[in-house]
Formats: C-alpha cells, sequence, structure tokens
C-alpha cells in the first residue's frame, strides 16, 4: 500500500512521455446517467430519453456523450455511491441521477457539487437540497388525476378504499394525499379505509387486498392502488372473490405488464402512468442548460397519463405503456 | 527468482491491472489522476479493514462468512448510538466492541464446541443480518448527529488529502501486519493454520487462540461497519450483502491459502486494491457491471492458479 503512490506516480511519468493530443472542440459535454437499478424497463426508459436529447443536440451540431451505470440491486446504496464517485473522478460534465435514498445519496451529490459537477435529479429527490434540479413526477397531481377517474367511473358516488405501501414513500403518499384531497370534492363518495398498507411487494399486496376485501366484502364501490405492486397484488385479490372485470371499479398506478393485460381485459377501469423517458430527456436538457449559466427550474413535472381501455392503443399512449426502447437504445 | 515473484505477485498484478486502463487515451488523464486514486483508496476502506480481521482468520485455516452481516449490524449499533445523541467517543469502542462480541461468539462456538467455521458464521451470517434488521425496526436508522459524517470524505475531491479513514485504515494494516510477524501471538496464527495437532503440542493453546482470532477480526469488522456507516451517514441493516466474499476474495488474491498457515496483509491490502481499481477502471471504460463481475471472477481464479503453480515450483 505504501508503494502505490510511487507506482502510481512511475505510471504517470511513463504516461507523460506519450504524446495526448487534444483537439479545440467546439461544444462538446460528457454525461453520466445513474439509475436505481439497470435492469427495470423503467429506468430503460430514462436511459432512452437521455439517447434522445442526445440525438436533438447532436443535429445542432452539440456533442453529447452518455454515460449510464447504476447499481445491480435497487437496494444497493453503497453501489449507487461508488458509481457516483467514479463519475466525479471521471470528471463528467453533470450526472443525471435517481437517487435510491433521500439520505445515503446526500453525500455523494455534496461531493460532485463540490467538484463542480451540476446533479440533475430524476424520479426521486433528496432530503438536503444540494442538487441542480428534479425532474419527477408531480404524484399529488397522479393522485388528483385517479380521483377524478374513479368518481367518474362510480358517477360521483359510493365507498371507496385507498392502499398505502410502505411507510415513508414520499411518492406514494403524494399519489395518496392528492387523491383523498380530490375525492371530498365528491360529497356522496366515502373513503371507508385509508389506512392499511400493502406492503413492498405483489404477495404482501395481495394478502393486505384479501384483507380489506374480506372486512369490507360488497360495500366496496371503487378502489385506489397507489403503485405497481398493490396495484397487481389487489388484481389478484379482487379475481379471487370474483369481483373483478370492473364490479368494483378498480384505478391503479404505474404499469408492468400484467396490468396493461388487465387494462385491456377490463379488469383494472384506469392507470395513472409516469414517463421516465421524458425524465431522462428534460434531465439532459436541464443539466446541459446549467452548464451553458442558462437559469433553470428547481423542479420539473415530467407529467402523468391517464390511460384507459379506450385510449390504450392511441400511438402516444402506446409509447407511454411500451417505451421506443430499440429506436434508442 | 521464485522468492521474489511469491512476493511481489500480487504487487505486479496490481501494477498490471492499472497498466490495462491506463493504454486507452481518453480514460488516461481521468483514471491516473490523484484524485481518482483518492476516490479508490476511499472506496477500498471498508473491504480493506475487515479483510485484516479476514487475513488472519484465513491464515489460522478457518473462514468467517458473516463478515458482510456484521458489517451491516454494527452500523445499525453505531446509527442507533449517534441517534439517541452519541459522541464519536462513545460510538466508535461501542460500534468495535459490538463487532468483537459477535466474533467472539464465533471463536467460541468454533474453538470450544470444535464445529467448522464455515456452518458456525454461516449461521451468525443470518443471526447478525436478522438481529440487524431487528434492532433498525426492518427500517433505516436515520439521524442528524455529524459527529462522523467526516470521515471518509474530504472537502476537495481533487486535492491531495485523503479522508481519516482512509489513515486509520493505512495505520491499522501496518499495525496488523507487525503484529502477525513480530509477536507470539501472530506465529502461533501461522503455527495453528499450518497444522493445529502439532500446534497444540508444541504447547500453543488452540481454544483460547482461535476465539481470540475470531474475536479481533469481530472487531475490525466492526470498525468496517463504522467507516460503512460514515460513507451512507444512515445505519442500513442491508448493507455490505455478500461483501464477505470480496473480503475473502481480497485475501486469496493476496497470496493467502484457504488451507491455513499462509497469508500477508500486505498481500490482502493489495488484493483488495486490485479489487477497486478493476471496478473503478471498467467504470471509467464504460464496461458494463456484469462485465467486470466476469473480469473480477477470472482475476480471482487467475491468482490463485498462479499461486499454486509457484508453490509447486518450489516445491
Amino acid at each position: 500500500m505504501k508503494k502505490l503512490p510511487l507506482a502510481a506516480a512511475t505510471l504517470l511519468a511513463l504516461c507523460a512521455m506519450l504524446p495526448i493530443t487534444t483537439q479545440a472542440a467546439p461544444e462538446r459535454y460528457r454525461i453520466a446517467g445513474v439509475p436505481k437499478g439497470t435492469t427495470d424497463e423503467y429506468w430503460k426508459s430514462a436511459n432512452a430519453g437521455m439517447v434522445k436529447a442526445q440525438r436533438e443536440f447532436a443535429e445542432q451540431g452539440v456533442t453529447v456523450d452518455i454515460m449510464w451505470k447504476g447499481p445491480i440491486r435497487e437496494d444497493d446504496r453503497e453501489q449507487q455511491i461508488q458509481v457516483m464517485e467514479n463519475f466525479v473522478a471521471r470528471r463528467v460534465s453533470a450526472i443525471v441521477l435517481a437517487p435510491l435514498d433521500g439520505t445515503a445519496l446526500v453525500p455523494s451529490v455534496e461531493l460532485a457539487t463540490r467538484a463542480k459537477i451540476p446533479v440533475v435529479l430524476i424520479d426521486s429527490t433528496l432530503d438536503k437540497d444540494v442538487y441542480v434540479s428534479e425532474a419527477s413526477t408531480d404524484n399529488y397531481q397522479g393522485g388528483v388525476i385517479a380521483a377524478r377517474r374513479l368518481a367518474e367511473l362510480l358517477d360521483g358516488k359510493g365507498k371507496v378504499i385507498v392502499v398505502r405501501v410502505v411507510p415513508g414513500s414520499t411518492s406514494v403518499e403524494g399519489r395518496v394525499n392528492g387523491f383523498l384531497d380530490t375525492i371530498k370534492e365528491f360529497p356522496e363518495i366515502e373513503v371507508i379505509s385509508s389506512d392499511q398498507y400493502a406492503g413492498p411487494s405483489r404477495d404482501t399486496a395481495y394478502r393486505t387486498a384479501q384483507n380489506l376485501i374480506n372486512r369490507y366484502g360488497h360495500q366496496i364501490d371503487g378502489i385506489f392502488t397507489p403503485n405497481n405492486s398493490s396495484t397487481s397484488g389487489t388484481l389478484l385479490a379482487l379475481a379471487d372473490v370474483g369481483r373483478g372485470g370492473g364490479k368494483v371499479k378498480h384505478v391503479g398506478f404505474d404499469t408492468d405488464k400484467q396490468s396493461v393485460a388487465a387494462l385491456r381485459a377490463g379488469d383494472l377501469q384506469g392507470l395513472i402512468v409516469q414517463d421516465p423517458l421524458n425524465m431522462g430527456y428534460v434531465a439532459v436538457k436541464t443539466a446541459i442548460a446549467k452548464l451553458r449559466g442558462e437559469e433553470i427550474p428547481k423542479l420539473i413535472d415530467t407529467g402523468c397519463t391517464l390511460i384507459t381501455a379506450e385510449n390504450m392503443d392511441d400511438p402516444e399512449i402506446n409509447d407511454l405503456l411500451h417505451p421506443p426502447l430499440d429506436k434508442y437504445l | 527468482m521464485n522468492k521474489i515473484l511469491s512476493k511481489f505477485g500480487p504487487f505486479l498484478g496490481l501494477l498490471l491491472v492499472i497498466a490495462l486502463f491506463s493504454i486507452p487515451g481518453e480514460v488516461r488523464e481521468y483514471f491516473l489522476s490523484v484524485s481518482n486514486f483518492k476516490i479508490i483508496l476511499t472506496q477500498t476502506v471498508i473491504v480493506a479493514l475487515a479483510a485484516l480481521g479476514m487475513t488472519m482468520i484465513i491464515v489460522s485455516g478457518g473462514i468467517d462468512l458473516s463478515a458482510g452481516s456484521v458489517i451491516a449490524f454494527t452500523s445499525v449499533i453505531g446509527a442507533l448510538g449517534l441517534k439517541h445523541g452519541w459522541s464519536a467517543w462513545a460510538v466508535v469502542p461501542t460500534v468495535v466492541a459490538s463487532g468483537a462480541f459477535l466474533g467472539l461468539l464465533n471463536g467460541s462456538a468454533i474453538a470450544g464446541l470444535r464445529m467448522t467455521p464455515f456452518i458456525i458464521t454461516l449461521g451468525m451470517m443470518g443471526i447478525a443480518r436478522g438481529a440487524g434488521k431487528w434492532m433498525a425496526s426492518n427500517e433505516t436508522v436515520n439521524y442528524t448527529n455529524p459527529a462522523i459524517n467526516g470521515w471518509m470524505t474530504t472537502a476537495d475531491p481533487y486535492d491531495l488529502s485523503m479522508p481519516p479513514g482512509a489513515w486509520v485504515a493505512v495505520a491499522l494494516a501496518i499495525a496488523t501486519a507487525i503484529f502477525m510477524r513480530r509477536t507470539v501471538f501472530g506465529r502461533q496464527i501461522f503455527a495453528i493454520g499450518s497444522n493445529e495437532a502439532t500446534a497444540r503440542l508444541c504447547g500453543v493453546n488452540t481454544v483460547v487462540t482461535k476465539a481470540l482470532i475470531y474475536t479481533i477480526a469481530g472487531g475490525f469488522f466492526g470498525l468496517a461497519g463504522l467507516m460503512q456507516l460514515a460513507r451512507l451517514r444512515q445505519g442500513d441493516p442491508t448493507v455490505a450483502i455478500g461483501v464477505e466474499l470480496d473480503i475473502i476474495a481480497a485475501v486469496i488474491i493476496g497470496g493467502a491459502s484457504l488451507s491455513g498457515g499462509a497469508g500477508s496483509i500486505l498481500g490482502t491490502m493489495i488484493g483488495a486494491l486490485i479489487m477497486s481499481v478493476l471496478r473503478n477502471g471498467s467504470q471509467q471504460m464504460g464496461w458494463p457491471t456484469y462485465f467486470q463481475e466476469i473480469m473480477i471472477g477470472v482475476v480471482i481464479i487467475v491468482a490463485v492458479f498462479l499461486d499454486r503453480l509457484r508453490a509447486h515450483k518450489s516445491a
């Protein structure tokens, strides 16, 4: 270990003798993307969005290199911190980060800031204001859209339940708050349960939904499930007791293959989807605006859209359900 | 020639890996920079500290699969202490002691009950992980106490200063190397690993020595847990899953033998650095994560194969 600096110095000296060609490039940026995980289609969409922005800049003669790297497991905070540090050492121009944890990633964003590398967040936020901008879904607005849809399905009257996911998840709590605040506008709709947690997986959500349906049974007219796992778990539980197929109106959040199939089959009457491709796209644009010294907004809403069986085949809606990854990646 | 090779084998490996990433001109200026080596060293600290303890265990002919779980457990303990407003002076000994306590449990069971280290520490891997989640009420432990925030980071990422955690690791590596080579206890570790029966006949109290080895190693794992805590600034009971394998790999790449009796602290430290350099370098090159996992796997096998080749020649 003591010999390392010496060895590094020797190598440095060796390399200094080699010619290094530097060209006066016009405008060139290297943007690093750090997702929460790499296997999920959601993150691949964000990557595709970054490439979309890269191509637009290329048409204007601006070279943008995109580097994409994330941890393998979506709870591996240490790995995401290492990826951030290595990009700082690589002296990238800016970093687009989807922080795994609001607290654990603060030091590495501070590190990047000290290294004068602006960090633009996507998808999730940090507990401390150390980033330059955030491009994410307005989750409260997503809950508002869900409430309006459910009220429309129920003709403004009936009993509904709302399932929560896990304590402390700010994005999901935002959706639930948006839903609860908006559903109050319909005096004949009564929320009979809004304090049950579906847990982190489809399996735990399945059990929670079974318990709730067991307890409230045929009183239930509508359900709002504010994320992916709670939506698919509740679908299973409703199908079990023969209340699927629209007997209970069900509005969910986020997509996967099962929920898209349920939408087509009529088991789900509405799905609010986010736009990760737009997050990646907007984040690159924002980062470059920041690097050019322009004023940038602190928070950018990348939008969320209501998808129903009627509109799911429209081309732009179809792009949200099946992001055109092949076009960019 | 063989003697030189066996002494500098891992060191040559490290130089080779550094050279590999220094060839492409576009990456070199970033890879071969002071700030990058500072980051590599910082990222090595946790594995390196734990590998100090693991070297002692492996040299004595044992193994500890619970290291990663102990790191997670002790980081939760530290986070709980900080949450209750403890100062660094109270947190450090508590965390190291809690790691040492788990090590003592391992060592007592292995030496006292004469059970295989693999089985005992496999059990402890689950026990410590579960206990950590229990202590943390199955979520992360967050605190605002900044007592240890600065240990694994420096104010300016591009200057020459090193974070305190890296200095602690260097100092302890030197101390442990001297301890293993120059003290009676240190030589007894090698003796037990070479031939436990002979060591016992020569008057080594193998039960006490083994229990002590695992206890000291547990203390090192606790210290690694503290550094993990300083990096995350949050007690996370799910951190360091699988890190025990990185730690064992560092010791093995460094030239230690899994059958005991051979190994060195310098080798282990270089082994840990080789893995960090590989991870860092492949990211700078833009290689995908799966490729670097394959690379590290290949390096472990090649390192052990070269070691075997050397051992055969000299025999």
